[in-house]
């Protein structure tokens, strides 16, 4: 089992420096009390300082800031120069020589000092626990005592605000430095802050409200910045400060920011206090989200299932056994299939939520131990086209920038994804950016926020109808060819089938005026769009789910590759197709070799040179045919030619679509093995149920949507005893395949040593540079930020006519409506995780988001409970109408078991991909009569009324 | 409902759509290119079973499904990474 790391002790060992890092060629070169350092030109004196070792006493600077040199405590002398200048707003110019420590200085600073003391609580509890810095730099400017006294007028009697779920607010202790504010408008991008009142009257405020009423999104960028104890956790005020951290990453999206997870106690007894954003995470640089920073107490949670259990049959109670009787049951039960049915009558799902290490171990066992390709993962109802689409077209199915591309971007064109709900940290670099002059096209059936929010108003909002994404793309393209807006040097020497799909693009059936009765664009709106995006100079594509979810997900990808090359807006920064990756390891699990039909790194199974090299370092035949999806798992299930599945991490039967079908295969076979967590959903039909370990618990890697490797380091030992590789390999060796490793570093070295994109990856050396993006190899030993430059992996960039294949699943008269489908920032997907924190706050059930005229004509109110049906299912749900919506269109998340979204859905998928269609399913919407609600058991509660009304229940108005 | 369609049908018909506007002869190569890419052998026996046994009135997919009897396939399409 993996071994633990328990050494790193928490010291103040991140240094803050006060002011950001600058960019710049050319330096300065400056002399801090005695000490020569150089600098990028433009560096404040305080970092430069800090740069030399020499801290300057500091309240309103912190280093993820823009300088705002108010509270004056960090002055120093400058030789030649006048008076005592603030350090961190005084640039630092070659040869200039800096005192931080005369006695003028000290004296001033002492005095600015003792002010700020005078209204600070003396028994701060943040002093005392070492949480708050005033304890520090009083000492550090020999402030021994107050002489202002502390019976003046002061804000000690201000009450604390605890209606943050994860942090107070206590005035008492806040000096208005405007950290938080600042923190609120920079980092976050929110704005949920000010600074009410002047002078000593001046308070910071949610907006006149308490924080969870306010627009709040409880990122914790405020927390992270303030330096007192005035924004503290709720889990440090009640556990005390941690004694140890560990570097690793978020277990959610596909952001994948790096955190410090800080803990105290050691081995079993180890206890979270809190996650830190990590500065130097390469996704996240400092900054963070709801999921990632806070709700992290799903992993002890009382649910969470620490035994393995067995049962006969799915009617019977779980019976607690020992690892080694249910692996035996599993062993044998998939044997025995085997040996009456065939090789090919079980297999196995990998989870993207797993580590690289462990998915690659899943689809080991079953190629090497099952003897089958039947391996998928759930990449396969989220991004498989992303993969499938971009490869056809570039020749690498993955992101072709960093997230910090986004800093180059002039426009950006987002599709289908909602950012600050879905991928929030990236949301908030793509908002600083559009603060800073770039402009956004929003194509989204819905208003999501980026089309209007605090300082951020998109150029157009297209809104897409569902389901006719590729017209809308051809049309784009159609005006970006007709109307001569293409990069003719980058089409003619970068790509090929480019006659071809010039002539077809330009066909008038793809002009926007011919697609606009089908796309709902106004045309004109969308020629505007195209030329913004045609001029750039650079421009970028983001898109999401709602590209791929669709019958031509897959289509609609190289729809978008063909924009990107057609303007020439590939391979460099600022540009590209990006992916925003929905689970934290989506990535990395389709990169190990998930698919039935690849092995890792992309390649088919049927190319006997790829298989020779498995071969020899197995020692078994592999079969060189393709095995079975999820669907046609499913499929085959219920036709009775599948009867054995493996699932790691993910709960079908609440996530894939159809639910009833889902639910028929799984009832059809004989034995259905779930590692996880909690008893999930899939469990219910489950024979053998193996405890999962969490993120905390897991030693590893996964792979963010800009195919960068983060390290996952392990806080604490497997709760459960093993480590879920581990008992993969326990598996396979006790059906007869002997498998095994001593860590989950052994495998990422057979993972480099087999797979030529993974080439320079290991442990030691991500642990050394902090993180890579793939493909590392010889020619690229740090990784490669940005692709395909000079030149596409596939050589020339493939430009395809894309043909716009309606869906067959249109609104009709009997369901009038289209129904997609999406997650909220406080909730993630199934919400297995975030249900079981108090993330519920925010969004304790899934509602039915309707257009008010939708709404009216069915006799609808606001709080209602309606049923929703499809021509497969029905479901109940409490309905919001809200002008968020296009009429025609509605829209509800899938966070909760008890609404079952995926009821509703339908069978339809992606053409190449069989990623399912869950945007665009046809619907109607009722009123619940009390007897459908008698049919359907128990009514979801009506809305709740002290329901938060800020921004993260904005889903609601 | 086309939960009466047998799967291999149904998802047969998916590529039927996508492909044919180009001209028959190469939509067949090319669904049959994808089936004999993606398909588990058993569901691209399934498929030629009921166009032999004429369940699918289709004449693209029947042909692609000769196609693919045929080994009338791209062979190195057939390799091409795909990533989905
Ligand atoms: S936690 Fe809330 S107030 Fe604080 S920075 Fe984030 S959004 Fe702003
Ligand atoms: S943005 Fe994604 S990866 Fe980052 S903290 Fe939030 S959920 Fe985690
Ligand atoms: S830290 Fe420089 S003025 Fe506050």
């Amino acid at each position: 089992m993996t071994t633990i790391d328990e050494s790193t002790v928490i010291a103040e060992q991140e240094t803050d420096y006060g002011t950001p890092r600058v960019a710049s060629d050319e330096t300065a070169t400056v002399t801090v009390d005695g000490r020569e350092v150089s600098v990028p030109a433009g560096t404040s004196v305080m970092r430069a300082a800090a740069e030399a070792g020499i801290e300057i006493p500091k309240l309103c600077a912190t280093d993820s800031l823009a300088a705002f040199g108010s509270c004056r405590l960090c002055l120093v002398e400058v030789e030649g120069g006048k008076g005592t200048p603030a350090s961190c707003t005084t640039p630092c110019s070659d040869g200039m020589v800096v005192r931080t420590d005369t006695e003028q200085v000290q004296d001033l600073r002492r005095n600015v000092m003792e002010l700020y003391l005078s209204d600070h609580p003396t028994d701060c509890d943040g002093c005392a626990r070492g949480s708050c810095e005033m304890q520090k730099w009083a000492r550090a400017t020999g402030v021994a005592e107050v002489r202002y006294g502390l019976d003046g007028a002061s804000h000690l009697a201000d009450t604390t605000d605890h209606s943050n779920p994860y942090f107070d607010y206590d005035p008492a202790a806040c000096i208005v430095c405007s950290r938080c504010v600042r923190a609120c408008s920079e980092t976050q991008g929110t704005f949920a802050l000010t600074v009410d009142g002047r002078g000593f009257d001046s308070r910071v405020s949610a907006g006149g409200t308490d924080f969870l009423n306010s627009e709040c999104v409880s990122c914790g960028a405020c927390v992270q910045a303030c330096p007192t104890d005035a924004l503290t956790e709720r889990s440090v005020v009640q556990l005390g400060m941690p004694t140890r951290s560990v570097v690793t990453t978020c277990a959610y999206c596909g952001v994948g920011c790096s955190f410090k997870a800080e803990v105290q106690g050691s081995g079993e007894d180890t206890r979270v206090v809190r996650m830190t954003p990590w500065k130097d995470g390469g996704a996240n640089e400092g900054h963070s989200c709801v999921k990632g920073r806070f709700a992290y107490g799903y992993a002890a949670h009382d649910d969470r299932q620490m035994e393995p259990m067995v049962r006969d049959s799915i009617d019977d109670e779980w019976r607690v056994v020992s690892w080694d009787e249910a692996i035996a049951k599993v062993a044998d039960g998939f044997r025995a299939i085997q040996d009456e049915h065939g090789v090919g009558y079980i297999g196995g799902i990998s989870s993207s939520r797993c580590t690289n290490e462990e998915v690659y171990v899943v689809q080991k066992m079953v190629r090497a131990a099952f003897g089958n390709n039947n391996v998928d993962t759930c990449a396969r109802v989220c991004h498989s086209p992303t993969g499938y689409g971009l490869n056809h077209a570039f020749g690498t199915s993955a992101g072709t920038q960093d997230f910090r591309s986004v800093e180059q971007a002039d426009v950006i064109l987002l599709i289908g994804a909602n950012p600050t709900d879905a991928h929030p940290v990236f949301a908030s670099r793509m908002k600083k950016r559009l603060r800073a002059g770039a402009r956004i096209i929003v194509a989204d059936p819905r208003r999501i926020d980026l089309v209007r929010s605090p300082h951020v108003e998109a150029s157009f909002h297209l809104p897409v109808r569902p389901g006719t994404n590729v017209a809308f793309v051809n049309a784009m393209a159609h005006v970006i060819v007709t109307e001569g807006l293409l990069d003719e040097e980058f089409v003619r020497s970068r790509t090929e089938g480019t006659d071809g799909y010039l002539e077809f693009i330009a066909q008038p059936e793809h002009s926007p005026e011919a697609t606009e009765s089908e796309t709902g664009i106004p045309a004109p709106e969308l020629r505007a769009a195209a030329r913004l995006y045609a001029a750039g100079p650079n421009s970028a594509i983001y898109y999401g789910l709602g590209v791929t979810e669709h019958s031509q997900g897959s289509t609609m990808v190289m729809g978008m590759a063909n924009l990107a090359m057609l303007t020439g807006n590939l391979g460099r920064e600022g540009v590209g197709v990006n992916p925003l990756r929905g689970q934290n390891n989506v990535q990395g699990s389709c990169d190990m070799g998930s698919f039935p039909h690849e092995l890792p790194g992309y390649r088919h199974v049927s190319r006997a040179d790829v298989r020779d090299i498995y071969e020899s370092l197995w020692g078994v035949t592999i079969q060189p045919e393709p095995g079975l999806r999820i669907p046609n798992m499913f499929d085959s299930a219920i036709g009775g030619s599948f009867l054995g599945l493996y699932v790691q991490g993910e709960d079908i039967a609440q996530s894939d679509p159809n639910t009833q079908h889902v639910e028929a295969a799984l009832r059809a076979m004989e034995l259905v093995v779930v590692q996880d967590l909690f008893l999930n959903e899939t469990a219910r039909f489950a024979h053998v149920f193996l405890p999962g370990a969490s993120f905390l618990e897991k030693d590893g890697t996964f792979t963010n949507a800009e195919r960068r490797l983060n390290r996952v380091r392990p806080v604490m030992p497997s709760r459960v005893g093993k480590d879920e590789w581990q008992v993969v390999c326990e598996i396979a060796t006790a059906m007869g395949y002997p498998m095994s490793y001593g860590s989950a570093a052994e495998i990422m070295e057979e993972i480099a040593a087999t797979t030529p994109t993974f080439a320079g990856v290991s442990f030691a050396r991500l642990d050394a540079e902090g993180s890579m993006q793939w493909p590392v190899t010889d020619a690229a030993p740090h990784g490669t930020p940005t692709m395909h430059v000079g030149q596409f992996v596939r050589g020339l960039g493939q430009l395809t006519p894309t043909v716009y294949v309606p869906t067959t699943e249109r609104a009709n008269r009997r369901f009038p409506l289209v129904l997609t489908t999406g997650r909220i920032l406080s909730q993630y997907n199934v919400g297995a995780q975030t249900r079981r924190t108090p993330n519920s706050t925010w969004h304790p059930e899934d509602v039915l988001e309707i257009h008010p005229s939708d709404a009216e004509l069915r006799g609808i109110s606001d709080g209602d409970v309606v049923e929703l049906s499809s021509r497969v299912g029905a479901t109940r749900l409490t309905a919001l109408v809200s002008e968020r919506m296009p009429a025609g269109v509605v829209y509800t998340t899938f966070h909760h078991p008890v609404t079952g979204a995926n009821v509703v859905t339908t069978e339809n998928s992606d053409w190449a991909t069989n990623c399912p269609e869950y945007k665009v399913t046809a619907v109607q919407v009722t009123v619940a009569t009390e007897a459908s609600r008698a049919e359907a058991g128990e009514a979801p509660e009506a809305v709740s009324h002290d329901m938060p009304v800020g921004a993260m229940a904005r889903h609601r108005r | 409902m086309s939960g009466d369609v047998p799967p291999v049908v149904r998802l047969g018909h998916d590529l039927v759509r996508n492909f044919e506007a180009l001209p028959p002869e190469k939509a067949a190569e090319e669904i049959a290119t994808h089936i004999k890419k993606f398909w588990e052998p058993r569901m691209r026996r399934d498929l030629v079973a009921r166009v032999r046994a004429g369940e699918v009135d289709d004449p693209l997919l029947a042909k692609a499904a000769e196609d693919l009897l045929e080994g009338d396939v791209d062979r190195e399409e057939v390799k091409e990474p795909s990533g989905g």
